[in-house]
């Protein structure tokens, strides 16, 4: 699917604007999930969280479930941000660069 | 698709919805689909209720970190066949697109499976496609709410029973029981049993065919495994065309066997109609068959003018099942699968892992003899206690020693122990610098059940 971004803004009106922008959320959100599910299961086939709450410098007490949920958590915000980092670069910004680039394609 | 300007799509993709009402349909493969639907989903609701050797069937027990699957017991040892597994689903899932297409989708996703529960639910309490149509146009009158209220009641009931069955996967199902009984959940019990509620009755209820859409990873690559050959729904335009109905149709020289009676249209859950050719929405589900077969049937024309059929066979071509991505896919998938069970069969209850000890190379004791130590760590994986032996070969007259509080060395079903041993040999025979010997651990009560590990010996060799 394409993924060329937005440069011209100007053929869109407000809302399809903010449409394109919820859906590309949607999508870092989505895929992240999806991305945090697989990690979260490799990750902690190989180490027990019960274990690396034993040896980490922070002392806070947490028991398997929330360790399995914790790093879950920490999965999926990590891809998100990277996600949306994606996103954030790949939509050039609205210089004489991408005026080339356009014009170009 | 990449190369075209992607802009437009980007808007259309995001046009306003438009709810899809799906017609009923009756015939051959919506009965297999059917069959589908309670296989499946009878396997996820009965199966966590059954026992098997004193602890649940199928328990994937997250807290004590083991899985049991009927007589095996999975620890995170064993991580290389949850990998193998898979695996092996991924390359089925290649192999079956290339051969079928969406069979995935239309038979044993669990999205289309549940929402086709989901959808006879609707059916049960607002009546068929019209009265559904007629129902949603119409005021909210006392007919209407209570047939909406009935299905919400229906929907929740069986979301929520979903939810508590995907915890009972996790926790044992009869103590989540009896805790949702007594109103007892943990909060990560109540978490997940809502959480996978709500994603049932979200995606089934009310997203549908848009996850198919939008959110599939799955729907996105699967035209990569398409080649000419693979089996797709079509509709047969050569045979079909001009399409025309009525008065026209009664008065053409020469009409297409398609009546145009758009019932292919009205029951196709994603919305499309398959005329139009092959489309990326549709997840093959062959609802357009049984209807346009009925139809066919009752206007005296052959059935299968939608059918499953290949890009080949409609252009006339001759079609062959067995090519090279067939079989290419086919053996991998052979090779997975072999390998997998034979791993499975050789397994061995005991791991063992033989770490050097790091503050010393070699030690000479009673200035004959040699001595290397090392920590010993076996993890009893099987699922009775379990006592073992020692033993070291690569060299002549290895002699292992280890001191444990009672002498003798056993570890409880998941427990994994530790203890210091040391290997002995002549200075005589280890006499380089370094050897390799190997380090084996078997169960008293059964030899053959063993694991042997390689390990550095350094020798004396001035
Ligand atoms: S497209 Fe994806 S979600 Fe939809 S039926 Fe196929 S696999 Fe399932
Ligand atoms: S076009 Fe036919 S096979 Fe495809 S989704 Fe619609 S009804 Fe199912």
């Amino acid at each position: 699917m394409g993924t060329r971004p937005v440069t011209d803004q100007s053929q869109f009106n407000e809302r399809q604007i903010k449409r394109i922008f919820y859906r590309r959320l949607g999508t870092a959100v989505w895929v992240s999930f999806l991305a945090a599910a697989v990690q979260t299961m490799i990750f902690f086939a190989q180490f027990d969280p019960a274990y690396l709450n034993e040896i980490a410098s922070i002392t806070i007490s947490i028991d398997r479930w929330q360790g399995y949920a914790l790093g879950f958590v920490f999965f999926w915000l990590f891809s998100f941000i990277t996600g949306l980092f994606c996103g954030v670069i790949m939509a050039l910004p609205r210089t004489k660069l991408a005026q080339s680039i356009r014009q170009e394609s | 698709m990449s190369t075209q300007d992607t802009r437009p799509v980007e808007l259309k993709l995001y046009k306003a919805h438009e709810k899809v009402y799906p017609r009923e349909t009756k015939g051959r493969f919506q009965f297999k689909r059917k069959l589908a639907v309670f296989v499946l989903l009878g396997l996820f609701y009965l199966l966590p209720w059954f026992d098997w050797g004193g602890h649940q069937a199928v328990l994937f027990d997250l807290p004590h970190r083991r899985f049991y699957i009927f007589g095996l017991t999975l620890w995170p040892q064993d991580f290389i066949f949850l990998a193998l597994m898979l695996i092996i689903a991924a390359f089925s899932l290649f192999f079956f697109t290339a051969l079928a297409g969406r069979l995935w989708c239309g038979y044993a996703c669990p999205q289309t499976v549940w929402t086709e529960v989901f959808i006879w639910m609707e059916q049960l309490t607002e009546g068929n496609r019209n009265k559904r149509m007629k129902l949603d146009k119409g005021p909210w009158n006392f007919n209407k709410i209570w047939r909406k209220t009935a299905k919400q009641f229906l929907w929740i009931t069986f979301a929520l029973w979903t939810g508590f069955t995907f915890v009972g996967f996790f926790t044992p199902i009869k103590e989540l029981a009896v805790n949702v009984v007594t109103w007892n959940l943990g909060p990560w019990e109540t978490f997940w049993l809502f959480f996978y509620g709500f994603a049932t009755y979200g995606n089934a209820g009310f997203l549908r065919e848009q996850v198919c859409l939008y959110m599939c990873p799955y729907a996105r690559f699967q035209g990569a495994m398409f080649d000419k050959e693979t089996l797709i729904i079509s509709y047969d335009e050569k045979r079909g065309e001009p399409r025309m109905r009525g008065k026209t149709r009664r008065e053409a020289e020469n009409p297409g066997d398609c009546i145009d009676c758009t019932l292919c249209v009205q029951v196709c859950p994603t919305g499309i109609d398959i005329r139009d050719g092959l489309q990326y929405e549709c997840i093959a589900c062959a609802a357009c068959i049984d209807a346009c077969d009925d139809v066919m049937a009752s206007v005296g024309l052959p059935k299968g003018l939608i059918r499953y059929t290949t890009e080949n066979a409609l252009e006339g071509k001759k079609s062959r099942v067995l090519r090279p991505r067939i079989l290419i896919y086919g053996a991998i998938l052979t090779l997975l699968v072999s390998s997998f069970a034979y791993a499975l069969l050789t397994r061995s209850s005991i791991d063992a892992n033989v770490i050097p000890d790091r503050n010393s190379f070699y030690r000479i004791v009673d200035a004959q003899r040699i001595e290397n130590v090392y920590n010993l760590k076996i993890m009893n994986k099987g699922s009775q206690t379990a006592h073992y032996e020692v033993s070291a070969i690569g060299l002549d007259g290895l002699a292992v020693d280890f001191e444990t509080d009672d002498g003798v060395l056993s570890a409880e079903p998941g427990e994994l122990i530790s203890v210091p041993i040391r290997i002995r040999a002549d200075r005589s025979v280890a006499n380089k610098k370094i050897h390799t010997i190997k380090v084996v651990v078997n169960e008293v009560d059964n030899p053959n059940n063993k694991r042997t590990e390689t390990v550095k010996y350094f020798g004396y060799d001035k």
